[in-house]
């Protein structure tokens, strides 16, 4: 039973909506809004059940005083700091002057854009270290990165002469090549998300039940 | 040069690199050099998609972006609701990213009082929905189901902007600022061919080559990608520069990336002129 | 500007700095900005997935929503109850039911739209219509960025041969590797465009962040009262001090991440 109905609901579910692209009726729409209603809740669920694991892993190692407790220590309050005043807030929390705007537009911004940002400095550091013309791939796909940048910023279209060849010869790059090689991509993992989507609803691919109890 | 240097320099402790691109950024932004550009076409399709809407009438906007995808996205963001606004076209919006309602609002709210838009008459912004793919379907089939209420808690029944519009279909055109999962591709795979929608998007420049296929088998009406198709689309919108109290960002960013791009280009080919040499004299020594 | 959105604008630099901190090496405050951040982004999640989604979707209909609501979002809350018994060792199995809802939900979606999107468009519009093509643009059209017969056949050669390079089922004879290696060459050519946007997208990140430090993302009157460029001497100062300092309490020994 603990394995079974699972399967069932799972083949029940997956069929269900697998059909919400064929059949155009009504009332058929309406039981399908209501499973995507409560997919997303449960998709949502899932985010705090992390949370409250998280908690779990991290808060014994603060008590017990473990390697880096001063940095989880932070991190939990950092948590906290967030969710008191949220909560507090309520409808009104993301207005100016809320506790809550204020950590998202000083605390939070700042530090996921420049978590990204130090990309750009990696990428230089790749580019100068990694990137070598080994074989023709290799310098085709160097080829290739240095028409796109120079052409797609302004430096590269003003040059004189082959300015505007520069600029066509890269579109025709992104239009041509570079379409075909992301269709055949697309493709091809079209054709693996339907075999896995099938494998799921059939009952074959199983690892998502785990293995408890 | 002797064989040592080279190897040295190839060598070379990689923050002199990190100060390197961080220089190649700063320097063009504190002396900027501005240098004309021609408009893209799938950003000029993309604007004339929205000039094809009628004044008056409503689109759907999904602002799906964050702080991270932020310097390529929001000036994309502003100079669309510029646009958008000047053609007494209303909007409803909603968001697939946690992180956007507290970017997308203030400016809604900014623009909205420069145009002397109404909130719930002229434009609403019903919030954030998890569930990724599920939620583009709910919104294909039924927006009320999926947002009951905006993003202060009213019922979306209360909604003027909101009347006939139920579902994905009623609106002429869906833009969709992505900046990355979910977004333009679970868009476009969701509920574009089922519903046969216009949809444009603007996206991050990492998105850009993936969603060219889109476009070029006509499931996206139009594409700005990245920090160019941004500034690109700021020119289309003010084609005889800002008005009075406008910054356009990214076309100010546009011009520094060709420093970048320069410095970029220069590391390649030095590396590689220094990996070549170095193998050919090592090769001639052995 | 009141006096602590400006002390948020010079803590936003400072916490920039703080992770830009990380390109000298891996630092104790970059480790305390990192933590911070991961502890104010899980936070934020989980109340914006409360108002946007556990409030109106659930609570909501349970509270003020009409019978037939009521009835039907007791359903969630009792998978939520068996998710979170995965918490419970012993109870863990409860979990299966959401969990095998969710997986289903999301495999029967993904399943027609990417055979709808991927698929079958993708397919159809690859094969040109030569005679439309050849009215429009003849062989080969550089105002229109090269499009042409040549363009439009050289698209259903290169996809043909990218997708001859994905099939590992048998062994290929030689003329299916020549083709495979074009196919090779048009996926390089590809990635390679799809690195020189890469590259330009980073830079941008880079840029957005100096445009903060460097008040250009701000108006004037703003700029003004908040002194960004101050802000970002002064926190830079306070960094590079720090890391000194630290440097000198390593040692000689340490070697850095980077």
């Amino acid at each position: 039973m603990r394995s079974t109905l699972p399967l069932i609901l799972t083949f029940v579910v997956g069929l269900f909506m697998v059909g919400e692209f064929f059949i155009p009726h009504w009332r058929y729409h309406m039981w399908t809004q209501v499973f995507l209603e409560w997919g997303f809740i449960l998709a949502a669920a899932a985010y705090v059940l992390g949370l409250v694991n998280l908690v779990q892993v991290n808060l014994p190692k603060v008590l017990n005083k473990e390697q880096d407790w001063p940095y989880k220590l932070i991190m939990l309050a950092a948590i906290a700091t967030m969710m008191i005043p949220g909560f507090i807030g309520g409808e009104t929390r993301l207005q100016d002057g809320q506790m809550y705007k204020w950590l998202f537009d000083f605390v939070f911004v700042p530090l996921d854009a420049t978590m990204f940002a130090l990309l750009a400095f990696y990428i230089a550091s790749a580019a100068f270290r990694a990137f070598r013309a080994r074989n023709l791939e290799a310098t085709v796909l160097l080829a290739a990165a240095i028409l796109v940048m120079l052409a797609r910023v302004p430096i590269g279209e003003n040059l004189p002469v082959i300015g505007t060849k520069l600029v066509q010869f890269m579109n025709w790059i992104m239009d041509v090549p570079n379409t075909a090689a992301r269709r055949a991509i697309f493709i091809g993992s079209a054709l693996g998300a339907v075999a896995t989507g099938l494998r799921i609803i059939l009952g074959i691919e199983r690892s998502h039940l785990g293995t408890d109890g | 040069m002797k064989l040592d240097t080279l190897i040295r320099f190839q060598n070379m402790d990689r923050r002199w690199i990190f100060l390197g691109m961080g220089l190649a950024i700063l320097i063009p932004m504190l002396v900027p050099i501005t240098l004309p550009f021609k408009v893209d076409e799938r950003v000029q399709a993309l604007y004339d998609a929205v000039e094809e809407v009628p004044n008056g009438s409503t689109v759907f906007i999904s602002a799906d972006f964050g702080p991270s995808s932020r310097p390529e996205l929001e000036p994309y963001f502003r100079a669309t609701l510029h646009h958008l606004f000047r053609k007494d076209i209303k909007i409803v919006s909603a968001t697939l990213w946690p992180s956007a309602p507290p970017l997308v609002v203030p400016i809604y709210e900014e623009l909205a009082e420069r145009y002397g838009k109404e909130y719930g008459r002229d434009w609403c912004f019903l919030g954030y929905k998890d569930g990724k793919e599920l939620a583009i379907k709910s919104i294909g089939e039924n927006i009320p189901n999926a947002f009951p209420k905006d993003h202060v808690g009213t019922p979306v029944g209360e909604l003027e902007v909101m009347r006939g519009y139920q579902q994905a279909k009623d609106f002429p055109l869906i833009i969709n600022v992505s900046g990355g999962a979910p977004g333009t591709r679970e868009y476009v795979l969701q509920i574009q061919g089922q519903y046969d929608l216009k949809i444009a998007s603007a996206t991050t420049a990492v998105s850009g080559p993936d969603y060219i296929p889109f476009y070029k088998a006509g499931q996206l009406v139009g594409l700005a990608a990245g920090m160019p198709g941004s500034a690109h689309y700021e020119k289309l919108v003010f084609p005889d520069g800002p008005p009075e109290g406008v910054r356009l960002l990214a076309t100010q960013a546009y011009n520094v990336l060709n420093v970048g791009h320069a410095f970029i280009i220069l590391l390649i080919v030095a590396g590689n002129l220094a990996f070549f040499v170095t193998r050919r004299a090592e090769e001639q020594e052995a | 500007m009141s006096g602590i959105e400006i002390a948020g604008a010079w803590l936003s630099i400072f916490l920039t700095l703080c992770v830009l901190s990380f390109l000298y090496d891996d630092n104790p405050i970059y480790k305390l900005a990192e933590h911070i951040f991961l502890g104010v982004s899980i936070g934020y999640g989980v109340i914006e997935i409360y108002f946007g989604v556990f409030k109106p979707n659930l609570l909501d209909k349970l509270i003020d929503g009409t019978t037939a609501q009521q009835v039907l979002a007791v359903v969630p809350l009792v998978m939520i109850a068996c998710l979170f018994a995965k918490l419970d060792k012993k109870r863990a199995w409860l979990a299966r039911f959401p969990i095998a809802f969710i997986v289903a939900a999301f495999a029967g979606v993904k399943l027609t739209g990417q055979l709808n999107a991927n698929l079958m468009t993708q397919v159809a519009e690859s094969i040109p219509n030569i005679p439309e093509v050849w009215a429009e643009y003849g062989l080969w059209s550089w105002e229109a960025d090269g499009a042409g017969v040549l363009s439009s056949i050289f698209l259903v050669i290169g996809l043909s041969a990218c997708l001859l390079h994905f099939y590992f089922s048998a062994p290929q004879s030689k003329t299916m590797q020549k083709i495979s290696r074009f196919g090779v060459l048009v996926l390089m050519l590809s990635f390679g465009a799809s690195f020189g946007y890469t590259v330009m997208g980073r830079i941008s990140l880079a840029i957005g962040r100096a445009q903060e430090m460097l008040g250009l993302d701000r108006p004037p009157e703003e700029v003004a009262v908040i002194h960004p460029k101050m802000a970002t001497l002064i926190c830079l100062v306070i960094v590079i001090g720090f890391l000194i300092a630290w440097r000198k309490r390593q040692g000689d020994g340490h070697e850095p991440a980077n």
